[in-house]
């Protein structure tokens, strides 16, 4: 078939839509639906299921046959969804909506929605554009206590709490390596995956493994297990510092997942008891003692449990994963996250990794709940 | 002992039936399966396996508490999850049972992956299937 000029434009701009479609949700949407069996559905809304960690929008649809089947729509949480102005009230059972997206890889009647119009207008629904951070004019000081230290959370007590936000890399990697991947730590080249981190082979095999599979075997996406290690400062949803310096300990609250906390005690504890792992109660994020170098907080993370995936993307770690994570406020604005990975279980040597994450003023940590609609 | 063996299984499967099974995403080997060696008359038609890994080698135990048939030799060779597995049991008048297990690991990436293949030892061998709970 031969495409005239006004169906090229239109051909290119829906690739450029397609290309520039924003995927926040909590894991690879690739992981469940196909980019390559893109689809349309006209049809009636039944019901909205408005939970995260999906909105879902049931729809009957007539096939060729004429029968009436109903269909999942999935759409981003009803976190994103909201902040972009929408609501469970958006749409009514009876309205008659197209869809657009990509259909389930496993052939069940479930689709991820790129676009939802209504038909009678045309009017596009549930679309969401992704946050970005606002540019820095200009780099501001580090929030500091009185006795210089600074702060991790809040810049000034009484003040709005604020949280960090998005990570500058959102899958483990190990310094020095490029390996393109999009930003649930799926490889564009799978050829890659040794190169990303010292593994040993049974765990560069299940690497691999995890990435030929779209990552849909990844416990964050199927129950919701929390993002354990490094994961939880690769969200969407942020994380936020909570010093307690009565109590000499720090509490990080995870924005993604199901709002978890994490503790970090700095009141000179060590692991006495603990060593190499609580093994009568492994965690999903350890045992963390840490201590001020300088303008640094370098925590020692223990005691994990191997029920999780500790990055995005899957590498695997086992109950001998021993994090040393550096935390530093480089300005008011930037978390420097300095991450060395020992696991002699999985890898051959320690590695380290780097991210940045950015100051979101005068907010509250988004209340995601994942295990609202999972098992 | 069969009979503790068997109380032990049923134990175990009715546990399984009534809880999720545990999510365990590091060494595929590691942790509690249970399963038969089909035609074993030494040990009995169940077994269970207990294996663990340091970091360097799979050890761990054929039927724990009560036979007792510590591994003396396991590998997992990624390509193809293919699992070896050499143990050495006594039978009832206390002479050296040398079990040699070859298989292979189905459903890798779920929490109850299987093993699936044979056992054979000196005078008996048959199929072998284990899960892990």
């Amino acid at each position: 078939m031969k495409l005239g000029a006004p169906r090229v434009f239109a051909a290119a701009l829906a690739g450029l839509l397609l290309a520039t479609v924003p995927l926040i949700a909590h894991h690879e949407i690739l992981a469940k639906f196909d980019d390559k069996k893109p689809m349309t559905l006209n049809g009636v809304v039944t019901l909205v299921d408005w939970r995260n960690p999906h909105a879902h929008v049931f729809m009957n649809v007539k096939d060729a046959k004429n029968e009436v089947l109903n269909w999942a729509i999935e759409l981003e949480s009803p976190i994103d969804l909201g902040e972009n102005g929408w609501s469970r009230e958006t749409l009514q059972p009876g309205d008659a909506i197209v869809v657009e997206g990509w259909a389930a890889r496993n052939g069940t009647r479930q689709v991820w929605g790129n676009s939802v119009a209504v038909k009678a207008t045309g009017r596009k629904v549930m679309t969401v554009v992704a946050k970005v951070p606002p540019p820095l004019l200009q780099a501001r000081p580090t929030p500091r206590w009185p006795d210089k230290q600074p702060r991790l959370g809040a810049p000034s007590p009484g003040s709005a709490q604020g949280y960090w936000a998005f990570p500058s890399s959102t899958a483990l990697v190990e310094n020095g390596v490029t390996a393109p991947m999009d930003q649930w730590g799926l490889l564009k080249n799978i050829a890659d995956a040794p190169k990303v981190a010292p593994l040993q082979p049974w765990a560069q095999a299940l690497y691999l493994e995890r990435q030929r599979r779209f990552l849909q075997d990844d416990p964050m996406f199927l129950n919701c297990k929390p993002p354990g290690g490094p994961r939880q400062f690769q969200q969407p949803y942020g994380v936020q510092f909570v010093e307690d310096r009565e109590r000499k300990r720090i509490f990080v609250l995870i924005g993604s997942g199901n709002s978890n906390y994490r503790i970090i005690q700095t009141d000179g504890r060590t692991f006495a008891g603990q060593v190499g792992g609580d093994d009568d109660n492994p965690l999903y994020y350890g045992r963390s003692v840490a201590k001020w170098e300088g303008d640094s907080l370098v925590a020692d993370t223990r005691g994990f449990n191997e029920d999780f995936w500790f990055t995005n993307g899957g590498l695997p770690h086992t109950d001998q994963l021993r994090l040393i994570e550096k935390f530093t406020r480089a300005d008011f604005d930037t978390l420097k996250y300095e991450v060395t990975i020992e696991d002699p279980g999985a890898y051959t040597r320690s590695w380290s990794a780097n991210a940045t994450l950015r100051w979101v003023a005068a907010e509250e940590l988004p209340r995601f709940l994942c295990q609202e609609n999972r098992p | 002992m069969r009979a503790l063996i068997l109380i032990v299984a049923l134990t175990l499967v009715s546990l399984a039936g009534t809880a999720p099974v545990q999510a365990q995403e590091g060494h595929p080997l590691k942790g509690s399966w249970i399963g038969t060696w089909t035609g074993n008359k030494t040990h009995g038609n169940d077994v269970v396996i207990v294996m663990n890994w340091d970091g360097k080698a799979v050890t761990g135990m054929i039927n724990p508490g009560t036979d007792n048939i510590p591994i003396k030799a396991a590998t997992l060779n990624p390509t193809g999850w293919v699992v070896h597995l050499e143990a050495d049991g006594k039978d009832k008048g206390g002479a050296v049972v040398s079990y040699v297990i070859d298989g292979k690991i189905e459903n890798l990436p779920l929490p109850n992956r299987t093993i699936t293949g044979t056992w054979k030892s000196q005078k008996e061998n048959g199929a072998f299937k284990i899960g892990r709970q």
